[in-house]
């Protein structure tokens, strides 16, 4: 039999960074910034003793090559004593929810007591990469002894070696089935008949949404102001995305960008490459007597899904099919419904199938769960205008969501998302804020 | 035969000579019984050299190879020949060593400076220890001496000349690894390997030049390039010391002179030079100074009960210019500054302040742009009082007004710790009366930071009726740790340095309406050796500053601190000085000098008056050793060097004068007493009249340092 959760698992404090388009004001803060002055903030305030957490995790997966384990470094550099214990998970769009998901079960086991999870990403400080014919001509060269051997190795050159592979677009492209995500996309808009229009008009939703949140300071209790530019003397404080003169009009004017000729995925209605951190402080019931620490929500639990790699657009109707069934909960429980926008498409469709039983019956889920009504989903907003900082928005996603259940007075939420290679997951928590 | 200084063992053909030996102090020097059986131990090497492979210096000490001359025995060198002759000692003993025939070794780990270096030099091979702790250096020139064991004539002989010549000038200290690309060690280890290692150098070849090397050395081997290498240092000293100091000069004359004699006669110029410098007054003023930053170092106050508590976190009030220097000194200690405000265009202020500071390290490459980053960084910018309960020490640095301050430490008092300690950076208030707001004010204090930050050494730890010694203690502790040099001083207007700095910024308005002009006044004050004189320094602090702050002395002090309406005129003109680009000079938009206000005589009487270098002087210098000697009787400070130290490193007095008292002392109460008693009838009675504290000294025929 499985071992037995026995806890409950709180959160009791939770933040993120602003995000920001990649090239933009985040690009050069590295990946363990975007984390560790988060992990100080909520530390210093709980008054946790610096050698008292018991594990940092955290989700990233751009891997920066002066970081490989970036959870360690936030640990350190958030000031963390040198003997805690850091690591990195990596499930590609979900890696923050990873994080999340394993505090959750450390925790509820009674393995430990307080776990700081999050997620962070970097995504304009992904590298070039040389090809495999520079790096085996750079190899061959450092192994000859002689300049004469040196030289022969030279010769092997060819200019096309120097033509570079651009690790995010091969990061964004699925191995399995060689599709780039904005194609699954296409290939949900497709099989779903959702038009150009819809997808704009969600995109435009979402813009709005999020210039209203921005304007009622709804993100101001969620967002740590960050220090950035060249010489650190600048503040961000809020989210460089939301796009306030967005019309449905002006996004039908975008081309296609993955299926050119006949397709209905632009850049307006998907995305954008984000730069961008989270974090969340899990704690026991132990630590919170100990920390006299007030949680602000409780996680009830999480479930992750696989699924066609082409269709991974749909993962968050398994994941969150998954996730009621394992608690015994249902849609209309939900106060608050977090899907990450990775494309107007593929939200779409997941709102769709979520609601339809026979297209939900195409993925396996023998259950229609529901509409998911509007003025539950995604209410500040998603991606499409804040972005996707690939390794944070797991965690982004329930850091949101727990400070709007707050300041709603409500109970529970749910967050989910779409995983690159196939996968959905989501979890659901419960606001403890009377 | 065994020695108490130096231990002496020979051990597998191997003579090893350990510095260090019983040595219970942290650092280990030169001192007269060292010096001979260092004698000693080196003929023995003579007697035995055949028998031995090679010697090996080396230290006991964990951090100190050899931390040069004892100081104390240089003082105590009475006339120009005994230093001399002690010098000459020095240089014979390091000539026998350099004259063994069998290898010698010195294996380097912890500081090896001034004498330590020299000894080093006359080795055939250095090593040295990664360390951080190993540092190699000839600070000579900074206590207004020559290095005088052989030091300037070995040194171009291993670096080369224009090396050489950078680090007896500057006095610098450079690591191993700094050492080693000089080319004055000739490898570093790890600490742990390097006795290992040593023995193998008794076998090695010198490596070969590379060809750069070879190519760099005939380029400045030659009498030619020498000349104009020399000539260049001589432009370089005189600008940098304006000729005020001598030793430097001196260095470069017995280099230059030596450049073609031989061993014996170029040693003899040295110990001669250093026979000069050590009795002459400017080297016993800054050697004075030099006891008096060692005396610094233990705290002085009342005594405290227990160790004190480590400042681990730190946090500031208050964002602007000070706010953001002392976040940076507490972000570039570790302590993770919290920074708080009440806008963000006040964090943003703070944030420039300190990178602009971290940019100057990183400039001249003390630091790494990754440390930048993470110590920038670490400054939390807040606008609540997120975290205040891990604060070990808070400097509020917010608006100077008695109100806001107090408010501000009542209400933070309420979110930190009963232990942490509360501090005020304020200049001009008093902390008496800002310790009323406090429930708690036994952990609080002043805690004043001269601008800029990062740049002024001095801090004024301001007491009142109820803080504890402890407080004091753990500040004094704290002060020291972050590099700085603090001194105790009471409450009372002004508190130290600026309360004496106040004749100085106030004599300057009357002397120019008196007709002086600016350029004659700065000028004098400049030639006296002050690092600014009173118009460009009133400039840098801001015209309006100065104005408010002398009228919270006027009226804390009477009519002697009273100011004339100069300062004032300038403000209703908007003439603030640096900050608003025109003061007593103009300024370009980078804050860069930009020529005289020749508008400023609109302001003046109209009537031009020379007075002379002399005059003007002692018009600006006068009053202030009179309000030095009431700071005395008043208590203030307890004792004359604090006034010097605080004067010194509070507003650049010239270390070459010893500090003001010290000056004063040189020059003669009594001399001091009759020219104040002159110019109290001559010019005003308030301003020149002499204390009652001065006159009493002159009556028991005493000096400022006999008290």
């Amino acid at each position: 039999m499985a071992s037995q959760l026995t806890g409950p698992v709180y959160i009791v404090d939770a933040r993120r960074s602003p995000q920001a388009k990649s090239g933009m004001d985040l690009k050069d803060v590295q990946a363990p910034y975007l984390g560790a002055y988060l992990v100080r903030k909520m530390l210093d305030n709980l008054g946790i003793p610096d050698d008292e957490v018991d594990e940092v995790i955290f989700g990233n997966t751009g891997s920066p090559a002066k970081y490989p384990n970036v959870g360690r470094v936030i640990a350190l550099e958030a000031g963390l004593h040198k003997s805690t214990s850091g690591y990195t998970v990596h499930r590609n769009c979900a890696s923050g929810l990873e994080a999340v998901s394993q505090a959750f079960l450390k925790v509820a086991s009674g393995r430990s007591d307080v776990i700081v999870a999050g997620g962070v990403e970097n995504m304009s400080q992904m590298p070039l990469i040389y090809s495999k014919e520079m790096t085996d001509l750079f190899m061959n060269v450092m192994k000859a002894k002689t300049m004469g051997d040196k030289l022969k190795a030279l010769a092997a050159f060819r200019p096309p070696h120097l033509s570079p592979i651009i690790a995010i677009e091969q990061g964004l492209t699925d191995p399995f089935c060689g599709l780039n995500m904005g194609q699954t996309a296409e290939k949900l808009a497709r099989e779903f008949d959702i038009s150009r229009e819809q997808q704009d008009t969600f995109a435009n939703r979402s813009h709005h949404l999020a210039l209203k949140a921005q304007e009622e300071g709804r993100f101001k209790d969620e967002i740590v102001p960050l220090a950035v530019g060249e010489r650190l003397d600048k503040i961000l404080s809020t989210d460089v995305g939301p796009r306030a003169g967005s019309t449905v009009e002006g996004l039908g004017k975008m081309r296609p960008y993955f299926e050119k000729k006949s397709g209905t995925v632009t850049v307006g209605n998907a995305c954008p490459i984000t730069d961008g951190g989270s974090a969340i402080v899990f704690m026991s019931e132990a630590a919170l007597k100990k920390y006299n620490a007030t949680p602000i929500a409780r996680v009830v639990d999480y479930h992750f899904h696989g699924l066609e790699p082409e269709r991974m657009g749909m993962g968050p109707l398994l994941a969150m099919d998954g996730v009621f069934r394992r608690t015994n909960m249902t849609l209309e429980q939900m106060d608050l419904i977090e899907v990450n926008e990775a494309f107007a498409a593929q939200a779409l469709a997941v709102q769709m199938a979520m609601k339809d039983e026979k297209l939900a019956a195409r993925f396996g889920v023998d259950k229609a769960w529901g509409e998911i009504a509007d003025e539950k989903f995604n209410v500040n907003g998603g991606a499409i205008a804040l972005g996707h900082p690939v390794g944070s928005t797991g965690s982004r996603l329930v850091v949101t969501l727990a400070h709007e259940l707050k300041r709603r007075k409500a109970k529970y939420g749910v967050a989910s998302l779409c995983i690159g290679g196939g996968q959905g997951g989501a979890v659901i928590i419960e606001n403890l804020v009377k | 035969m065994s020695y108490k200084r130096i231990s002496y063992e020979v051990k597998d053909k191997t003579a090893w000579v350990g510095f260090g030996f019983n040595c219970n102090k942290s650092m280990t020097v030169l001192d007269e019984q060292s010096l001979i059986e260092l004698r000693e131990i080196v003929e023995r090497l003579h007697v035995e050299s055949s028998k031995l492979e090679g010697v090996i210096f080396h230290s006991h000490k964990d951090r100190c190879f050899l931390a040069g001359a004892d100081i104390n025995l240089i003082d105590s060198m009475k006339t120009e020949s005994e230093a001399a002759d002690g010098a000459e000692q020095g240089q014979q003993i390091f000539n026998r060593i350099e004259d063994l025939s069998i290898p010698t070794v010195a294996a380097v780990h912890g500081v090896c400076v001034g004498g330590g270096t020299e000894l080093v030099l006359s080795c055939k091979t250095i090593i040295a220890s990664d360390d951080d702790a190993t540092a190699f250096g000839l600070p000579e020139v900074k206590l207004g001496l020559i290095p005088g064991f052989g030091g300037t004539y070995r040194m171009p002989k291993r670096i080369g000349l224009p090396a050489a010549l950078d680090l007896i000038l500057t006095g610098k200290m450079v690591k191993g690894y700094k050492a080693k690309k000089l080319g004055l060690a000739d490898e570093t280890y790890p600490k742990e390997n390097l006795l290992k290692m040593a023995p193998s150098f008794f076998t090695k070849s010198k490596k070969k030049e590379s060809l750069k090397d070879q190519l760099g050395h005939f380029a400045a081997d030659n009498f030619l390039s020498k000349k104009i290498i020399f000539q260049k240092a001589r432009e370089n000293v005189l600008s940098k010391t304006k000729g005020f100091y001598q030793a430097p000069l001196k260095i470069l004359d017995v280099m230059e002179a030596g450049m073609m004699k031989g061993r014996s006669s170029y040693l003899s110029s040295e110990s001669q030079a250093f026979g000069e410098l050590c009795v002459g007054e400017q080297s016993k003023n800054l050697r004075h100074i030099f006891f008096m930053v060692e005396e610094a170092k233990k705290y002085p106050g009342p005594e405290a009960s227990g160790s004190s508590p480590k400042l681990k976190r730190g946090a500031v009030l208050g964002a602007g210019t000070m706010g953001g220097g002392i976040a940076w000194l507490m972000a570039d200690n570790g302590m993770a500054p919290l920074m708080k405000d009440l806008n963000p265009d006040g964090l943003v202020l703070g944030l420039k302040q300190s990178s602009k500071n971290f940019a100057e390290s990183l400039k001249r490459r003390k630091m790494t742009q990754d440390e930048f980053e993470r110590k920038q960084r670490s400054i939390t910018c807040q606008l609540d009082n997120e975290g205040f309960d891990k604060v070990d020490l808070l400097i509020e640095a917010v608006v100077e007004n008695m109100d806001i301050k107090k408010k501000v430490f009542a209400d933070t008092e309420k979110y930190v710790r009963a232990d942490t300690l509360l501090t005020s950076n304020t200049s001009s208030l008093s902390v008496e009366e800002m310790s009323k707001a406090l429930e708690k004010p036994e952990r609080f204090a002043g805690l004043h930071f001269f601008n800029p930050v990062h740049r002024m050494p001095l801090v004024e730890i301001i007491t009142h009726s109820k803080v504890s010694p402890e407080t004091l203690k753990a500040l004094y502790e704290w002060v020291l740790k972050v590099k700085k040099t603090p001194v105790i001083v009471k409450d009372g207007p002004g508190f130290l340095v600026n309360r004496i700095l106040m004749p100085y910024l106030n004599e300057a308005g009357f002397l120019l309406e008196e007709g002086v002009s600016v350029k004659d006044l700065d000028d004098a004050c400049l030639n006296f050796g002050m690092p600014m004189g009173p118009c460009r320094l009133l400039d840098e602090i801001g015209i309006d500053v100065g104005v408010k702050v002398a009228h919270i002395l006027h009226e804390g002090l009477g009519d002697r601190a009273m100011a004339s309406n100069f300062s004032q005129k300038m403000v209703d003109k908007k003439w603030l000085g640096k900050i608003s680009n025109i003061g007593f000079y103009k300024y370009d938009e980078k804050g860069k000098p930009a020529g005289d206000n020749e508008e400023l005589s609109s302001l003046l009487p109209g009537k031009s008056k020379k007075m002379s270098e002399t005059d003007i002087q002692m018009r600006v210098f006068l009053p202030m050793i009179n309000e030095a000697s009431i700071i005395l009787s008043e208590g203030i400070v307890d004792r004359a060097s604090t006034v010097d130290l605080g004067l010194i490193f509070g507003i650049g007095f010239p270390p070459f004068r010893g500090g003001l008292l010290k000056y004063a002392d040189g020059e003669g109460l009594d001399r001091i007493l009759d020219a104040l008693d002159k110019y109290a009838s001559d010019v005003n009675e308030h301003r020149y009249k002499a204390s009652d504290f001065l006159k009493d000294l002159v009556q028991n025929k005493k000096k400022f340092y006999e008290i």
